[in-house]
């Protein structure tokens, strides 16, 4: 039994904390509870202390134990790190970041008056609804995990035995119930087929790849447009209806027994509505693999699209050298009949910026020295990521420059920009947009005063927008240099004693009286006082955030370049190879968007960290 | 819906059913309402199914697959069941009411439910076999295709049965492998499962069937015997045929590029097993798999790992390739969060294995790594703080490597904690509570405690932890971090507080705070920020390894400090903050020995108390240097604990707060009250000479007088003048001067000797203070209070915890705050109360009995009362007696226990002799040392003068101090002889009157008496040296002294003496004064065998008692 991933139940609560869908696999109940069985008859002498409940809860109680432990760990997540707070034999007691995913919940059996721990159940957060699924583990397991949570010493050391990372290690059934089930049996079932179909931009039978957008978006700082707004486990996406019904087919067809077969969503939902008709024969002479249960007819051709995102933390200083970093993907796309196997090399590449590629399982990849050879596949149908990759930039940043904001008085400010725009990148590479957005999360933006060199400029309630290329009018075959200098006045400050008592991480601060006027008569300057001030009542961030956003001042920059990959990835569509050969014509296209492109405030603080390069 | 079910079997609503199911799923009460009804619904919902245009069929197979247990008791619902399963399986789909979903469901629920409900063993075997059958027919047919998922489903659901029925499928295996070889549509992978699994359980139960063999049909199907003799006792183990399932092996490790990464997963678990059963080349699995460890699907690397850990051997060589994938994967930003952390945790868990292989390779490649685990800027903090755990390996296995090579160790390291933190580094300005500062101190904690685990076998020792690089450089940060950034003290305090909370690594916090004590104390500056630094030095205040002197010197700078500073608007802030520094005294005082406190903390309180400006502070300091000063160690630390629990004291009412105000608990038990005085005692320090039994009593002599005569001895002179001089008019007062200064006397003659002896009493009574209008003369009777633990703790329940036990002074109780009151019927006016803040009971006198055994015991056998000190409060009474005379005081104690209780009790009383009433004559301040003995000498002669029966005086008043009462003498004489010798009386008049004597006369008495040295400064006379003109007036009974038969009356009395004095030694005078006024003397006429007193008084019923008194003293 080791080793498969299979699971005994999942339950979908509301943001009422009410079970809205559950799903009880039988048979996995059934191996659960014959391996508990033996695993309490071999163990007896040891292990009387945690013997393991055998028992589901129902929907109610699994519903209240996620009350519980919600009011005990301070959110749905909990505080995934050991904080004052945190009591023994709760999540956060094993002082370990992913116990914010992988979660136990106490089923209190009011008659028997024993707490019983479920363990492990992964917790995932879609729109308003907490999604958890129990996957089957084998008793030890959970009783190593309760020895875990319930140790009385100060907590794990690295490199012990019976850490939660060899735990980790051993269960590869907590890794296949992770986000692919999730994602497909959450209820934005919709919208998940939606940006499936959007993202090379051709309707019909879609690839079960997540676009790449999706899971990069969560990291963009989610709090700037709501002032103070903390989103820990808010709704990003607005809610939909649940559909159970689909859900329920979906999970019964990719899962009967609670065992997954295919959790490809487009797959399942192709063969619920359509089924099978004689004419679809199966190809004579090889086996039609279970990912591609029908095969492409029609006109062939493929389709290539780089997609790269980059990241930068622009500094503009000595001591921190500027950090940019792009994070890439082939999109793939072949309408090819038959099972045909399609390669092309990887040595064309300009690898020297390349860090590491990672490919689709449907990619065959020779065992020594991936980056040196070819790549070849056997395309599922539809949409699909062909390779992932992480790179450098292989020309210079799209936007260099600088920003700066001092306060000249409590709530007025002077910031001045000067920035350059694709400077040294050549057509065909052309910028579609660039926008500057200032944001200032926790103030409120009350007039501005100013005037860009080019482009407009427009504020809202917390921020300021700076569009310096508008869609429509690319930028292309050149480099601009923009400069934008002007003032920003705010609202009086308020302090937010609402956010402050949100006290995340629990060491609550001696609030002396004595202490704060210290303070104010020690510190000279106005921007350090305006700081202290504001950073005294900053909510802690999320251990899913890179740091407090709140805490920085910062420009963001959103672009979008298209023509060619800023790491060099490039497909060349003449060495693209079909066996058996056809005709098809390979269309390859590239993309370039900005995800975290942060110029931070070169006057104030910044976060930053060492490089690697030593 | 519950009413309108049993009586007719109506139609029920779609809604009703999802009413029903979500009942039965929420649990509890609302599930268990339906439990009567289930066979109805049971059959209720078979039908249901089957019906046309119903809309929730695979709705309601998913309720009964669920919830089965509670359905199918009866073996007619399996027949039922089976029976529609064949209807819908053979009606023909039409798309609308009978869809191939509903097909494929309604096998899957089936077989669950067979499954859930143990089928084979707990029901006839044919509902097994005609559902196996049915399975196997759908199966057998090949490559069809319409129903190409209904006979993947099929073959999942043979799946299901062959894994809970182990080789149920055995027999039939050739035909399986025929049957998988020839699909060739997407359900390959069922198929392939399906014989994977058949496979995996031939080999795990080593079953000795050929799977090439088709000779037993696929259907009917029929159990196979093996399985049905239950078990595996069966002659079939005969042993494997391992050509056979080798070839099936090599087949199957072909198909793997068909499976879905689900289907992998499912694929490897069963092979794995199976290829080490059949010794299969591992390096056959890792050329098929080890590609995947390149795909982005994190379950796909992770079987890779799966496949890693079984086959560590031939994967020897490739953990940095696999270490590099974990690292890559962990920076992939189109990943969730969750992947990346648990491809660090993998890597962790991976080296944590390979660690323990070759340790040193591995540990080096670690190291190399080492710049792939910083952490990145814009890595979530979740990320950021996984990736400092590594960081913190690499540290760990730097450090072991640093004896083993040249590496420049000790930069790495620091460069490593440093850059790492750079991360987090905002920690060191943000709030106190964010996010980052939590990320910061886990890694300072990983950091710190590197490899050392809690495991009790682990071999680091605390010298290698003490003396790691990394330690030092925390130390020193979180020095320079409290300096520079106090709000993270309390966060420091935590991160200690964790540490100290371990077992394990209480002596690496006791570390830190020693550091603390010696690098920060001395450097923080002394402002009113002090204070945000309080909490540490709680800490270092609870902790007994640091001694407190350094703190303590702080503090008291502190005070200083605050004094100093206070002004008009600081009250406040002075308040808060001088509060705040006793609450750290008091932590002290709770944690270390007072001895250890003493000096200082009473300098810091008596400062506080003196000095403070504001009120509460100084009233608390003072309370503080009480208790301090007056309870010891234990006691008082449970009397400070302010409820919270400590280490090791278990919770008893007694450690009630000394602050909780209680309310008092005064015990009206009677019983308990009633024997107090057997086990409290307050006893004489120097026992009385003469247990005095009864006490003169003179009242009943003045009749119609309640003031016996002799008293009336003082009178005011002149009471209506005083009563006048109330006006305080000024002509009066100098009438009254004029008074004191020629008392109003009838003139008389006298001789210039009487006017002398005289002038010596009038000088002498002007120095006894008038008790009536000033304070009188007070004689003190010094006791010892002391009490007996067991019987106290019996009935008073004292500290019974023989946990606490360890210092044997932890166990005896204690009285708190007793008060003594006095009270007697004999003339002592008012008599004040005595207070004693604290007593320890006496320990258990088991060791008088048997000195030897005991030898533990804190009490030496045969110490002294001196030694017993701790256990005995001294008591002073104080009387001001009107009247010297014996008498009994009787004594109540009023006192608390240590659980509050209050306890009032009368004590046995204390006798009060005569000789308590003994003082030295007061001399006129102005008087010389040297002139004393001289002083005495005169006035004995003269009061001995005024005692005489045909005195001169006795018709003289003296004015007493303050001028405004005047006594006069009337004597009386009595005369005693004792028996005894000379030595013996020298030796007792030594012992107890020594103070009293103020003249030797006699040459041999002289010399024996100054030999001694006890009696010491008082005149001397021997008979040569007799010429002195006023000394013969002192000496009687010599002989040749002509001048004396002058003066003394009692002639025949001298003779008697002279007669006698042939073998007189010499003789004493001795003068004791009585308190208010009175005088007793003595002149003890010493022969060598007997020795003759003559005493004279002015207090004539002394004279009652002193006989006694004599007898006891010299006679006994």
């Amino acid at each position: 039994m080791s080793g498969g991933c299979s699971i005994r139940a999942i339950w979908i609560l509301n943001s009422l904390d009410s079970v809205v869908f559950s799903r009880r696999f039988p048979v996995v109940e059934k191996r659960w509870q014959a391996a508990c069985k033996s695993e309490n008859e071999n163990a007896s002498e040891e292990s009387f202390s945690y013997a393991v409940y055998s028992l589901l809860p129902a929907d109610s109680e699994l519903a209240s134990a996620f009350v519980e432990r919600k009011q005990r760990e301070g959110s749905a997540r909990g505080f995934g790190i050991r904080v004052s707070q945190s009591s023994k034999g709760s999540d956060s007691w094993v002082d370990d970041p992913i116990t914010r995913h992988i979660v136990g919940l106490y089923i209190n059996k009011g008659e028997e008056g024993e707490n019983n721990l479920l363990w492990p159940l992964i917790l995932h957060i879609k729109g308003n609804y907490f999604v958890i699924v129990l996957p089957l583990v084998e008793p030890r397991y959970l009783k190593a995990y309760t020895r875990l949570c319930k140790r009385s010493d100060c907590g794990n050391a690295i490199g012990a035995d019976d850490s939660l990372s060899s735990l980790l290690l051993d269960l590869p059934s907590i890794t296949g119930y992770e986000p692919e089930v999730v994602v497909s049996a959450s209820p934005s079932v919709g919208g998940l087929l939606d940006s499936l179909t959007g993202s090379i931009g051709i309707s019909g039978i879609s690839s079960r790849a997540k676009p790449v957008a999706a899971p990069v978006a969560s990291s963009v700082p989610s709090n700037t447009a709501v002032a103070g707004a903390v989103a820990a486990d808010a709704p990003k996406i607005g809610s939909r209806p649940l559909d159970k019904d689909a859900l329920r087919t979906f999970i019964s067809s990719s899962m009967p027994f609670g065992t997954p077969l295919d959790l490809s969503y487009s797959n399942i939902f192709t063969i619920k509505v359509n089924g099978f008709s004689s004419s679809d024969l199966p190809p004579p002479d090889l086996k039609q693999p279970a990912w591609k249960p029908y095969l492409y007819k029609g006109k062939q051709r493929m389709l290539f699209t780089v997609h790269e995102t980059i990241h930068a933390a622009m500094y503009d200083r000595d001591e921190i050298p500027d950090n940019i970093s792009v994070s890439g993907q082939i999109n793939c796309r072949a309408e090819l009949e038959g099972l045909p196997d399609v390669s092309f090399p990887l040595t064309g590449l300009n690898t020297a910026h390349v860090e590491g590629l990672s490919f689709h399982p449907c990619a065959q990849v020779p065992e020594h020295h991936a980056d040196k050879q070819a790549v070849m596949f056997s395309p599922p149908l539809g949409n699909f990521v062909l390779m992932r990759y992480q790179a450098t930039c292989s020309l210079g940043p799209p936007i260099k420059g600088f920003y700066q904001l001092s306060m000249v008085s409590e709530d007025k400010g002077a910031f001045l920009f000067k920035l350059h725009l694709m400077e040294g990148y050549k057509a065909p590479l052309t910028m579609e947009f660039c926008t500057v957005s200032m944001p200032f999360p926790r103030r409120r933006v009350v007039s501005f005063d100013g005037t860009p060199s080019i482009g407009t400029v427009s504020t809202t309630e917390h921020s300021v927008e700076w569009k310096i290329v508008t869609s429509g009018r690319g930028l292309s075959g050149r480099s601009i240099e923009a400069t934008f200098p002007g003032t920003v006045t705010f609202a009086p400050w308020q302090t937010q004693r609402l956010s402050s008592s949100r006290s995340g991480f629990g060491i609550i601060a001696d609030e002396d009286s004595d202490v704060e006027t210290q303070n104010s008569n020690n510190v000279v300057n106005i921007e350090d006082f305006l700081m202290d001030k504001m950073s005294n009542d900053l909510p802690p961030a999320d251990l899913e955030e890179p740091f407090c956003w709140q805490a920085y001042e910062y420009a963001k920059v959103s672009f979008k370049i298209v023509g060619a990959s800023l790491s060099g990835m490039s497909i060349d569509p003449k060495a693209v190879s079909i066996y058996p050969a056809v005709k098809a014509p390979v269309d390859f296209s590239t993309q370039v968007t900005s995800g975290d492109y942060i110029l931070w405030n070169t006057l104030g603080k910044c976060p930053s960290a060492a490089a690697e390069k030593a | 819906m519950a009413d309108m079910l049993p009586p007719a079997l109506k139609p029920v609503s779609p809604q009703d059913w999802e009413t029903l199911i979500d009942d039965f799923q929420y649990g509890g009460l609302r599930r268990h309402k339906w439990t009567s009804l289930s066979p109805v619904l049971l059959d209720l919902a078979l039908s249901t199914i089957l019906k046309r245009d119903f809309p929730l069929k695979l709705h309601l197979l998913l309720f009964l697959e669920e919830f089965s247990d509670s359905f199918f008791l009866e073996p007619i619902f399996l027949d039922r069941l089976l029976d529609s399963l064949r209807l819908v399986i053979q009606s023909p789909a039409d798309g609308f009411h009978i869809t191939l979903p509903l097909k494929d469901q309604f096998l899957v629920s089936t077989t669950s439910i067979f499954i859930s409900l143990d089928i084979f063993n707990k029901f006839h075997i044919r509902y097994a076999e005609s559902l196996v059958e049915l399975l196997l027919i759908i199966v057998n047919r090949p490559n069809h295709g319409p129903d190409r998922q209904t006979r993947a489903v099929a073959c999942e659901c043979l799946r299901e049965l062959e894994r809970f029925y182990p080789c149920l499928l055995s027999d039939i295996a050739g035909h399986l492998w025929s049957l998988c070889q020839n699909e060739r549509t997407h359900a390959s992978q069922s198929y392939i499962l399906l014989f994977t699994l058949v496979i995996h359980n031939i080999v795990a139960l080593k079953s000795n069937v050929s799977v090439l063999n088709t000779s037993v049909p696929l259907v009917p199907f029929n159990v196979p015997q093996s399985l049905l003799a239950g078990g595996s006792s069966n002659s079939t183990n005969m042993g494997l045929n391992y050509k056979e399932l080798r070839r099936a092996m090599a087949f199957l490790l072909e198909s793997p590029q068909v499976l879905t990464p689900c289907g992998m997963v499912e694929f490897m678990a069963m092979i794995t097993p199976v290829a080490i059963s059949l010794e299969l080349q591992p390096s056959m699995l890792k050329v098929q798999f080890f590609g995947m460890v390149s795909s982005y699907n994190p379950i796909l690397c992770h079987v890779v790992l799966m496949l890693y850990l079984r086959f560590v051997d031939a994967f020897d060589g490739q953990e940095s390739e696999i270490a590099h994938r974990l690292i890559l994967m962990s920076r992939e930003a189109q990943h969730y969060l969750v992947f990346r952390l648990l491809a660090l945790h993998w890597l962790m868990g991976f080296n944590e294995l390979i660690s323990s292989g070759e340790v040193k390779k591995k540990k080096a490649m670690a190291v190399e790594m080492r710049l792939s685990f910083y952490p990145r800027v814009f890595d979530p903090l979740a990320l950021k703080a996984l990736k400092l755990d590594l960081l913190a390996f690499c540290s760990i296995c730097i450090e072991s490597l640093k004896s083993e090579s040249a590496l420049d160790a000790g930069k790495s390291v620091d460069k490593l904690f440093g850059d790492g933190l750079v991360s987090v580094s905002a920690f060191k300005w943000l709030p106190p509570g964010s996010t980052e500062t939590a990320v910061a101190f886990r890694a300072f904690r990983e950091f710190l405690i590197g490899g050392s685990s809690h495991s009790a076998t682990d071999p680091s020792t605390i010298r290698t932890l003490l003396e790691s690089t990394i330690f030092n450089t925390l130390q020193r940060m979180l020095v320079d971090m409290m300096l520079e950034y106090q709000r993270l003290v309390p966060v420091i305090v935590a991160f200690i507080d964790r540490l100290l909370g371990c077992q394990k690594h209480h002596w690496l916090g006791e570390r830190l705070l020693q550091t603390f004590d010696e690098n920060l104390i001395p450097k923080v500056k002394m402002d009113y920020k002090l204070v945000s630094c309080f909490p540490i030095f709680d800490r270092i205040a609870e902790n007994n390894t640091i001694p407190p002197s350094r703190l303590l010197e702080l503090l008291t700078k502190f005070m200083v400090f605050l004094v100093k500073k206070h002004g008009p608007d600081t009250g406040l802030k002075s308040w808060s903050q001088g509060s705040k520094v006793l609450g750290v005294c008091r932590t002290m005082l709770m944690h270390h020995h007072s001895s250890r406190l003493f000096c200082r903390l009473s300098r810091l309180l008596a400062f506080s108390c003196l000095y403070f400006p504001d009120l509460e502070v100084r009233d608390n300091a003072r309370i503080y240097l009480r208790m301090l000063i007056c309870i010891p160690g234990k006691k008082l630390r449970d009397m400070l604990n302010l409820g919270e629990q400590f280490l090791g004291i278990s919770p008893s009412p007694h450690s009630s707060s000394f602050f909780n105000i209680q309310s008092p608990l005064t015990s009206h038990d009677l019983k308990k009250l009633r024997n107090v005085s057997s086990y409290v005692h307050l006893e004489r320090v120097i026992p009385l000479l003469v247990r005095q039994s009864w006490s003169l009593s003179l009242s009943t002599f003045g009749v119609g007088n309640n003031k016996p005569d002799y008293l009336q001895g003082i009178t005011d002179s002149e009471s209506p003048g005083e009563e006048k001089d109330i006006d305080g008019s000024t002509d009066i007062q100098i009438l009254e001067t004029e008074r004191i200064g020629q008392p109003q006397e009838p003139l008389r003659v006298m001789d210039s000797k009487i006017s002398e002896i005289l002038g010596t009493l009038r000088r002498h009574f002007s120095c006894i203070p008038d008790y009536r209008h000033m304070p009188g003369l007070k004689v003190k009777i010094f006791c010892t209070l002391r009490f007996e633990s067991e019987p106290f703790n019996r009935v008073w329940g004292g500290v019974n915890s023989p946990a606490s036990g360890v210092d044997g002074l932890d166990t005896l109780p204690a009285m708190y705050a007793t008060v003594l009151n006095f009270s007697s019927s004999a003339p002592y006016g008012s008599i004040a109360s005595y207070h004693i803040p604290f007593l320890l009971g006496e320990p258990p006198r088991n060791g008088y009995v048997s000195g030897e055994s005991m030898p533990l015991d804190i009490v030496p056998v045969n110490s002294g009362p001196g030694e017993q000190k701790s256990f005995r409060a001294p008591v002073t009474i104080e009387l001001e007696p009107r009247e010297p005379t014996p008498g009994l005081l009787d004594v109540s104690i009023q006192t608390n226990s240590e659980n509050g209780q209050i306890i009032r009790a009368q004590l046995h009383g204390i006798s009060v002799g005569i000789e308590d009433m003994f003082l030295r004559a007061i001399a006129p301040p102005d008087t010389p040392v040297e002139a004393m003995p001289g002083y005495y000498s005169d006035l004995f002669t003269a009061l001995w003068e005024a005692c005489g029966t045909s005195s001169n005086t006795g018709r003289e008043t003296f004015p007493l101090k303050g001028g405004k009462g005047i006594a006069a003498i009337s004597g009386t004489r009595s005369v005693k002889l004792l028996e005894v010798t000379a030595t013996s009386l020298i030796r007792a008049t030594e012992r107890y009157l020594a103070p009293f004597v103020v003249s030797v006369i006699g040459e041999p008495l002289v010399n024996i008496v100054k030999n001694s040295g006890i009696i010491r400064d008082v005149s001397w006379k021997d008979v040569a040296s007799d010429s002195s003109p006023d000394a013969s007036t002192s000496v009687s009974g010599f002989d040749g002294g002509p001048l004396h038969l002058t003066y003394f009356a009692g002639e025949d009395e001298s003779e008697s003496l002279v007669s006698t004095s042939k073998k007189t030694m010499g003789c004493f005078h001795i003068l004791i004064f009585l308190p208010p006024r009175f005088h007793l003397l003595f002149q003890l006429e010493v022969c060598d065998i007997s020795t003759l007193v003559q005493i004279r008084t002015d207090h004539w019923p002394c004279l009652a008692y002193i006989d006694d008194y004599l007898e006891a003293l010299y006679l006994a």
